[in-house]
Order: structure tokens, then sequence, then C-alpha cells
């Protein structure tokens, strides 16, 4: 009995050395340490040796399991080691590039629709869709632009007929909200507009989204607020902004907004024409003449409005630097944001 | 609208630096396009030198070599081609180191074997004007050796301002004068006589007769012995700062009277005018007119025009006639300044397609009592320029001109909509800056009567925007709308487009975006039948181009562009969607803007991902394009859509390859491969597979509800079935079977495999079922398990001809 432990453990201590593979090493496990490995045999038989021998066989049997198993754990720790230094033959190439399934992307100006819809819905603005071909009353007449107003120089418009034409803002939900409801208000309107105007920085379609408030006492200075927040989540809370004014026939009074030049910080580059801002917005309080078209009392509402350019805000936002790049649907530029 | 800085300051005295003037400008609304400084590029090397002698170029015909006082010690050698060279000639010369606008570097050269010293210019060499017929001719006034920046006084800053519509006003200098007068508390001088004469009309030797109501006010005067010359160069530089042509003394003068005060005016040759009067009124139906430009125009009875006693000499407010166009030979000029109706203005620049400096300003509307005074102004000018006599008394027509409004103001009115406090006193003040007098009627109440060159302010609004503007829009407060909370509905086309987008973009499909307008051709390219209603295209009618001429019906024909441009960049696996509308005429005023999902695919499976892990050879085929259709409709939990798997109604397929889907007998759209005549029409040469769908319709599909059905917490038997039935058998049909059978114990059926070939008859097929059985509350048995299984065999095999397959 003694002889043959001897033998095993002789045995073990040379098996183990030869190891270098952990399949190997598990297959040893179970040869000399697992249930019923050739060492729990011989001690199951323990019993059958003579008392006088009994406890140094046992003392024996026990410090030579002792001594394979502390043996194993060290060859454990030490292939575990091999391993993570890359010395072990069956090390897995971890540099290979993962098994991935593919996901797309929304188009770039999609994005930035979705987060301007977003941040005015996280305000309490509803979402209202308009149609893309209008009528001249609801894309002028009703907004203030009669006619023959030089106004309407501001817009070249794609016309279908006298009466009907695609529409150069997302202003005309304005008037369709307005018929439909009694104030209080909050809309947002998002959409694609169109002018007959095509080169470097104006393509024929993009995307605006215009929203409006209306409700008893609503100020300039609330427009102001509502929309120094729109410029903070959409850019970056420390934005410079400013506000200037400007003329649009459907506000009164109408601003255009600023933000301080994102290329250059403000210091003036070629984007920002050397000024140091670039416009980003039209806004303004909603235009009495407007409300007397829907049949609002405007010495009891008042209300603003506003315009954002999605195409401009995601150029800026992007580096984007030539607007046609938009509607070319190359993968090369989709697969960028 | 441009002018020059130094311009500006002949009526405001301004020291701001110009950056503070430019941003004082922006933030009173007039945008400074640019800011430019002149002849920056003009430095001391540029003098004026006399020309001593001139003599021939020994080498060259058409060269001379000058001999030129440059003001030093020694004589300058110059070779020059210039027509005018001569001796005594006052000029210009450009020594070496001068770099001409045009990029060329001067230098110290040979020119066929002369030396010279430099360059005798014109004004085109030097920028100042696009004359180049000789070098410059300077009157004896200037000194030699003087550089010429600072004999001309050529530097300058040029600033290019917007003008909104609005503001007609300030298409002047003098009114962007009056602005800057505002905000830097300035006063502003204005170059007129303080009285005006009075112009009776009486005892003239010429006549004014209007007729029409469209010119409320039309004021001439007469002056004789005029001598027509060029310009002194004074006004010449500011005209050609500006960017127009110097004419003649006369025409200068009109023009710089136009931008000055911002009313145009027109100068006739007094002894071209037959019957020596002046009629305004509409033109008669065929008459003509032969316009400065140099185009014969047709007139029409909407139309106003100034005529003499036979015809018109004018269209009025936009261009004048060449029959009585200001010549070199004119002895008496007769001057307008008038007012036309904007509208009236408006309508014939339209139809003539001709806009003027003269006419931007009519069609905004000139200040009514602007007239006088640029025509004494002009009168002035001529007087003084030209040496003409002015003849005594003048006309001055008035009748029907817009009433001055009598505007009443609130202040508590400007508090509430400007969200501020502010003060009576401070509102007077600010609107007194820009010329604007508020009368207080009341402690709370303005009366203003506003300007009459402000012809935009009509109500109390455009007060108070004036006043926001005055303070400055920064100065005003920002706060937060106090309105009562509601919950926003969502519009149900809205939702579901993002949802399917998200879809989309999951499955690893890129958005694209295309113009709505497309070629009218696009449903040719597409083979659509003739009664195909995608071919009642909505025209355009002004494109921009031929191929944007029609609202697009379908939006398949650009995304198979955006294919094809895809693969000339060597892009071929592609995965494209596209969201949005197509027009579908209707009947009524406006179109049906029905919503759609468009999708193509084509190429590799997982474009994109690498082909270490996937096939390169695994290109998407039909039931791709299927999973991405049931994907979608399992997303929205859309029941009820069949897939019509006969139909040939989806024409955009290639037969047999192709799917109709309907619900509530509509056809929502379809899927499939694009058929293969319309790849070729758009040039591709690879399979694509489409889905075309109605957003709107799937909308109007309500979801299923989701409801929740208990975990059954007993295994599962799953059997397999192996069938032979024959080839022409649908598996899809064979599947649907199994689940309306609706035995209680099946819970799914997975088809694992078809089979053809060895061991199954010609024309069958073997169809491999592995079917799922489970209980709600129990385990299952063999044979109870054996008996659903037999019913639902049995039942595959009697529907479908089938028999088991002998293993």
């Amino acid at each position: 009995m003694e002889e043959e432990l001897l033998r095993l453990q002789s045995e073990a201590k040379t098996e183990l050395s030869t190891i270098i593979r952990p399949d190997e090493l598990e297959s040893f496990r179970v040869k000399y340490l697992g249930r019923k490995c050739t060492l729990t045999m011989l001690m199951r038989k323990l019993g059958e040796v003579s008392a006088q021998d009994r406890p140094r066989l046992g003392n024996l049997a026990n410090s030579i399991k002792k001594e394979i198993e502390a043996d194993f754990l060290e060859k454990e720790m030490a292939l575990t080691q091999l391993q993570a230094t890359g010395k072990g033959e069956s090390r897995k190439d971890l540099t290979l590039p993962g098994r991935v399934i593919p996901f797309g992307r929304r188009h770039p100006v999609s994005q930035v629709m979705l987060e301007i819809c977003r941040i005015f819905e996280g305000l309490g603005f509803a979402v209202a869709e308009g149609s893309d071909v209008e009528t001249d009353y609801y894309n002028f007449e009703a907004l203030n632009i009669p006619k023959h107003h030089p106004a309407r120089d501001m817009h070249d418009t794609f016309y279908f007929d006298e009466s009907v034409l695609l529409r150069t803002h997302t202003s005309p939900m304005q008037i369709r909200a307005m018929e439909k409801q009694e104030p209080p208000l909050r809309i947002i309107a998002p959409g694609k507009v169109y002018r007959c105007d095509s080169d470097i920085t104006h393509t024929p379609m993009f995307h605006q989204v215009e929203g409006f408030l209306v409700d008893r006492h609503v100020s300039f200075a609330d427009l102001k607020g509502v929309l120094s927040i729109f410029i903070a989540k959409m850019f970056d809370s420390n934005v410079a902004i400013r506000f200037r004014p400007s003329f649009f026939p459907f506000t009164e009074p109408s601003a255009e907004v600023d933000i301080a030049c994102v290329i250059c910080d403000g210091k003036g580059c070629r984007v920002c024409k050397q000024t140091g801002w670039i416009e980003i917005l039209g806004a303004g309080l909603i235009d009495p003449e407007v409300f007397r078209m829907v049949g609002y009392d405007s010495e009891k509402f008042s209300g603003f409005a506003f315009g954002i350019g999605a195409e401009r805000i995601a150029m800026l936002k992007y580096g984007i630097n030539d607007i046609r790049l938009y509607y070319e649907n190359d993968m090369r530029f989709l697969s960028q944001f | 609208m441009k002018c020059t800085l130094s311009w500006l300051r002949n009526y405001i005295e301004c020291d701001l630096p110009t950056a503070k003037l430019v941003q004082g400008l922006v933030m009173a609304g007039l945008e400074v396009d640019s800011c430019q400084e002149l002849f920056e590029y003009l430095n001391d090397s540029v003098r004026i030198v006399r020309i001593k002698s001139v003599r021939p170029h020994p080498q060259a015909d058409r060269l001379v070599l000058c001999d030129v006082d440059a003001g030093g010690e020694r004589v300058l050698r110059i070779v020059c081609g210039a027509p005018n060279a001569r001796p005594g000639l006052l000029t210009v010369l450009a020594l070496p180191g001068t770099s001409l606008p045009n990029g060329v570097i001067i230098k110290q050269s040979k020119i066929r074997g002369e030396i010279s010293e430099g360059m005798l210019c014109s004004e085109k060499d030097l920028g100042i004007s696009e004359n180049n017929a000789g070098i410059i001719d300077l009157p004896d006034s200037y000194a030699v050796g003087e550089p010429l920046v600072d004999a001309l006084d050529l530097h300058d800053t040029l600033l290019e301002v917007d003008i909104t519509p609005n503001r007609p006003d300030c298409a002047s200098v003098i009114g962007i004068a009056r602005e800057i007068a505002g905000f830097a508390g300035k006063k502003l001088r204005v170059p007129v006589a303080q009285n005006l004469p009075a112009l009776t009309g009486q005892n003239l030797p010429f006549s004014v007769a209007v007729d029409s109501a469209a010119c409320p006010r039309y004021s001439a005067r007469l002056l004789n012995d005029v001598t027509i010359a060029p310009s002194p160069w004074w006004l010449k530089k500011i005209l050609l700062a500006v960017g127009l042509r110097p004419i003649n003394n006369v025409v200068d003068i009109t023009n710089f009277v136009m931008l000055e005060f911002g009313q145009p005016l027109h100068a006739f040759d007094f002894d071209r005018l037959a019957g020596a009067g002046i009629i305004v009124r509409q033109a008669r139906p065929l008459e003509k007119i032969n316009t400065l430009d140099g185009v014969a125009r047709q007139l029409d009875p909407e139309m106003l025009v100034i005529c003499d006693h036979e015809k018109p000499v004018a269209v009025a407010g936009i261009m004048g006639g060449s029959s009585s166009e200001v010549t070199a030979s004119t002895k008496r000029i007769l001057l307008e300044s008038a007012y036309f109706d904007p509208v009236s203005i408006r309508r014939t620049v339209r139809k003539l397609n001709m806009s003027t400096d003269s006419s931007y300003r009519f069609e905004r509307g000139v200040d009514p009592e602007g007239i006088p005074k640029a025509l004494e102004r002009a009168v002035q000018l001529i007087v003084e320029l030209t040496g003409a006599k002015l003849v005594d008394d003048g006309i001055d027509l008035i009748q029907g001109l817009p009433e001055k409004k009598v505007i009443k103001l609130r202040v508590q009115r400007v508090s509430d909509l400007l969200g501020i406090n502010i003060s009576a006193e401070e509102i007077e003040r600010l609107l007194l800056g820009i010329e604007i007098i508020a009368r207080q009627i009341d402690e709370l109440t303005f009366e203003v009567v506003p300007p009459t060159f402000r012809v935009d302010l009509e109500r109390e609004i455009d007060l108070i925007e004036e006043i926001a503007r005055l303070k400055g829009y920064n100065e005003l407060p920002s706060t937060l709308p106090v309105t009562p909370m509601s919950f926003p509905e969502n519009c149900p086309v809205r939702s579901l487009r993002d949802k399917i987008a998200a879809t989309m973009v999951a499955l690893g499909f890129y958005e694209a975006i295309n113009y709505s307008f497309v070629s009218d051709h696009n449903v040719d390219l597409l083979g659509l039948a003739v009664q195909d209603k995608r071919r009642q295209q909505l025209r355009l009618k002004n494109p921009l181009a031929e191929d944007q001429n029609v609202m697009r019906t379908t939006l398949l024909p650009a995304l198979l562009e955006n294919v094809r441009r895809n693969i000339n960049h060597q892009t071929s696996d592609l995965q494209l969607f596209e969201v949005g509308k197509v027009f579908l005429p209707q009947g009524g005023e406006l179109p049906e803007e029905d919503e759609r999902l468009t999708v193509v695919m084509c190429g590799r499976r997982y474009p994109g991902a690498p082909v270490l892990h996937y096939s390169a050879n695994a290109v998407v085929d039909i039931h791709d394009i299927r999973g991405v259709v049931e994907t979608i409709l399992l997303q929205q939990a859309c029941a009820g859509v069949i897939f019509d798997t006969d139909s040939v109604d989806e024409q955009l397929g290639e037969a047999g390859e192709s799917v109709v889907l309907r619900a509530n007998g509509r056809m929502l759209g379809g899927y499939g491969l694009v058929a293969r005549n319309i790849l070729k029409n758009f040039g591709i040469k690879q399979d694509v597979y489409f889905i075309d769908l109605s957003i709107s319709l799937l909308s109007l599909i309500p979801p299923e509800p989701k409801t929740f059905r208990p975990l059954s917490r007993y295994p599962s038997v799953t059997w397999d079935v192996a069938l032979v039935v024959p080839e022409a058998i649908k598996c899809g049909e064979l599947l649907q079977a199994v689940h309306e059978a609706k035995e209680v114990l099946f819970e799914k059926v997975e088809l694992f495999d078809i089979y053809q070939g060895n061991n199954i008859d010609k024309g069958t097929k073997s169809v491999a079922l592995s079917i799922t059985y489970r209980s709600a509350d129990h385990t299952l048995e063999d044979d109870e398990v054996e008996i659903t299984h037999k019913k639902i065999i049995n039942l595959l095999i009697s529907r479908f001809q089938g028999k088991l397959r002998e293993v």
C-alpha cells in the first residue's frame, strides 16, 4: 500500500510537470483528485490494512492528497497566468473583429428633427404635421402676406396653379391649428418645406420645425426664455445667444436668433462670415393680423412663433460643408452620423 | 443697400469704430452682409506722374517709351502700350513692388529689350472702375509725386446692408444714418434747403397732367442750358464704390440722390418730349416702349406710364424710355420726382420681369414728403455741377396720397407684450431718437403720428416693435410662459412612422431622404400600366429642373437612383429605407398625401459586418425581404395582413417573386424582387429587393391588444414529422393549417427542412416539421401527444395530398 501511494505521488508529480494545456489539467484533476480516482480508491482500502499501520498510512495518504491538490492549484494558477501573458499555445486571438449584427441609422436631418421635437415635447408642446402641398391662403394670405407684398420676394415659391403651391415654410400649421381650437395652445409642426433655390447653401427642399404658443399674457420675454432653453439643450448650455430685430410679416416684433459660431467659438471664421455669430432661427410675437384671420382677439391673447431649419443645425452640429450631400444618400455620408 | 462710411459721415458725426458701428446696425435690425476695406492694396507705390516725352519703342510698333516725372530727382523710363500716352499727360504710375488687384506684382523688367521701371495704369488696372480704354487721364489740379490713394481719397470702408421689405426708408444713406443717429445718440444733418420753394405750376413752358390714381404725387422742374459732361471725381467715386457705372453728370446726380434720399428721380431730355408736356396715365392696349436697356416692351392697361403728347416715354417708376434719354447733346432737362402706387409698380415689375433700383424703392413705398426734398437736392446739384439755369417755378401735383395715421400707444401694452416695466418717459425718449414724435395724451397713453418716411408704422404693435428694437432685444428679460398643463396628442401616422423607422434601423437599414419632386419620366421607367393611379402626377408650374417637374407618386425610383449612385461609388451591399409622402391627385384642391415606407435591399446579407464571420457569398433573397416585412408587422402587432402571393397588382415586382400585402380589403403595398426590366431601366445590374407600404393605411389597423397568457409549469414535448407532398404545395399554407387546427396541446411549429432528390418521387418534396406540444396543467404522456400529433398529420395528409416520408 505504501509503495502504491508513493508511486502515485511520483507519477502525479511527473505528469503534472508536463502539462501545458487547460484540458490536460482537467483530465489530471479527474485522474488524481476526482471522485473515482486511484488515490480515493486506495484510501477506501485503508480499512483493510492492519490497525497498527492504519494511522501512518492514513496520514501518508492525506498528506499526498494535500500535496497533489496544492501542486494542482499552483499549476492551474501558472497556466492561467501563462494564458493571460499570451504564451499559451491555444490562446484565442482577441483582436479579431466582433461578430457584429449591423444596425442602420436615421438620416442626420431626421436625427436633428427628432431631437428638436423631443426638446419641445419635453416643454409640453404637441406635435402636428400638415400637408406639403398648401393653398396660397394658408401659406401666405392668412399669414399677413397679401398677393402683391414685397415680402413674397423672401419666398421663391413652387406653384401648381394660381392658388396651390408647395409650402415655403411650416407656418401654415399655425393657421390650421388656430382655426381648429381656442387658446391655450402649444404646438410644434415639423416637416418638409420648399423654395425654388439651389446652390451650395440652398436645396429646393429642406426641413423646418415651426413652433407656436398662444395664451393670455404671453410676452417677448417668454419667447426668449423658451428659445434659450431650446438652444441650451440643442447645443451647449454655455453657448452665447443673441436676439436681433428682423422682419417676418406674420410676427411682430420679429427676431432672428444667432448663436456664437460653433466652428470658431465666436472668434470669426469663414462659416460665420467673420462675424462670430451664426443665425439659427427666426421668431417673434404672432402678429395681431394673423390672430384676426383666425378669429382670435389679440387684446385677450398673445403668443409667439418660431421656425427652425434642421439642415442648418445639422451642418453646425456635424460640420457638414455642402448642403447638397443631404439628398444624395451616399452610404459614405449616411454612415457617418 | 451699399454705402461707404465716408458717405455716411456726411450726414452724421459718428466716431464709433467700424466694428461697433456694424454691431449697432445689426442690433437695430439692419443686417450687415459685408464690411470691406476699399483699395487696401493701393499704397504709396502708386503715384501721380507726368509724362515728359514719348518715343517709339525700337522693337515694337504698339509700344512707346515714356520719360516720366514721378516727383523724384530722376526721370523714370516706362514702356507703355496705351493709345493715350502723350507728353504732358498727368497719369498714374505703379512702381515696382505694387500688387495689382488682378494679382500681378509690378517689377522692374525689360520689355522687348527696353527697361521699364514700373507700369502706367488704367482705372481698371487699379480696380477703380471697369474703364480700360487707356491710362488714367487726370486734370491738372493734382500734384506730381502724390500717392494716388491720398490724391483721390480712395481709402474707405464699404458696407453692404440687408434691408428687410418693411424698411424702404433704409434703402437710402440718410435712412441708415438716421438709424445710426438713433443708437449712437447723434444728430442727423440732411442736405436740403430748409425752406422748399412752393411750386405753383404757373406760367411754365411745360405742362403735366396726371390721369391715374396710381400716381398720387408728381413733381417736376425744368433746367435750361445744361452742359452734359462726366461727373466730378467725388461723385464718380461714390457711385463706383457702390457698384454703379458713372454715365454723365445729370444721370449720375439722379442716381446719387436716389441712393442718398431713397427717392428715385428721372431726367428727361425736355427737347425730345413731344408737345412739351407730361401725361401720367395707364398704358393703352398694344402700346409699346423701347426702354433704356435697349429692350422693346409690350405694355398693357394695368401698367402706369409716363407719356409725352404722343407716346409713352417711361414705364413709371421702373425705367425710362430711350426716346427721351439724356445724351451728350441734351440742353434742357425735365426732372421728375413722384410717388407711384407700390402695388401698381409691383404688378408691372412682375409682368415685365424687370426690377430696377428705382422699382425696388417704389414697390416698397417711398416717403411722400421726401419727393420735393429729393427734387430740390438734385436741382441744386445739377445747377452746381452742370451750370444749368433753373426755371423758377415747377409743378407739384398731389391727389390721394396715403393719409397720415394717428396711432394710439398704451404704455401698459408695451410692458405686457415685451415682458418689462417701461416708463412713459423712456418710450418717448426712445422713439424721439429716430424722429418719431409721441404725444402723451394721458398718463398711460400716447398719440403717435409716424413720420411719413416710415411707411411700415401703421399700428400700435409696429411702435411696440420699434421700442423693443431701440431698447435692444438683448436688454429684454428672459422668462418662461405659464401655460396650463395639457397632454399633447400625437398624430398616429407620425408615431407609426417613427416606430417603423426605429425597427428599420435596428434591422440594419439606413434612412435615405430624397426630394419630393421627381422626373415625370419615372413612371415610364417603372413601366406602370396606363390605368395605374401613380401615373396621375401633380405637375409643378415652375420646376427648377426637368428631372424635378412632378410630385412623386412612389418613393421607389429615387431609392433605385440612390442604389445606382452607391454602386457607382463601389458600395453594392445596400440596405436603405425612406419614410415619406407620395402625392396623389384626388379631385379636390389639394392632393392626397400618402405616407409610405419604401425599402431597398441588395448585395450581401449583412453589409458592413466582418466577412470573416459571415459568408461573403451570402446575398439577400426573397426570404430576407419577407423577414423584414414580418418584423415590421410583428412589431406593430398588425394581425390580419394578408400576403397575397398570386397577385399581379404590384407592378414594381418581378412576376413570381413579389407579393401583395392587403388588409381590410385594401392594398397596403407589396414586397419582392424589383422587376428586372425596371432595374435595367435604372442601370442596375444586380438584384434589388424592395418593400413598399402605406404607413397611412397601416396606421388605420388597430394593433392587437397585448394580453397575458399564463406560463405553463409543465415541460413541453417536441415531435418531428416528415411529409412528402406535391411540389406545388405552399409550405406557408401547410404551417397555417397546423395553426388553424387549434389543437389544445399545440404550442408551436417549426419548418426545419425541405428536401427534393434521392428517395423522393419526382414532382414531390419532403417537408420536415417540428411540432411542440405542452399542457397548462399536467406533464404530457406519450400516448396523448400521439393522438394530437396524429390528428395534425392526418389533417395535413388529407388537405395537401401528402404521405408520411418513409425513413
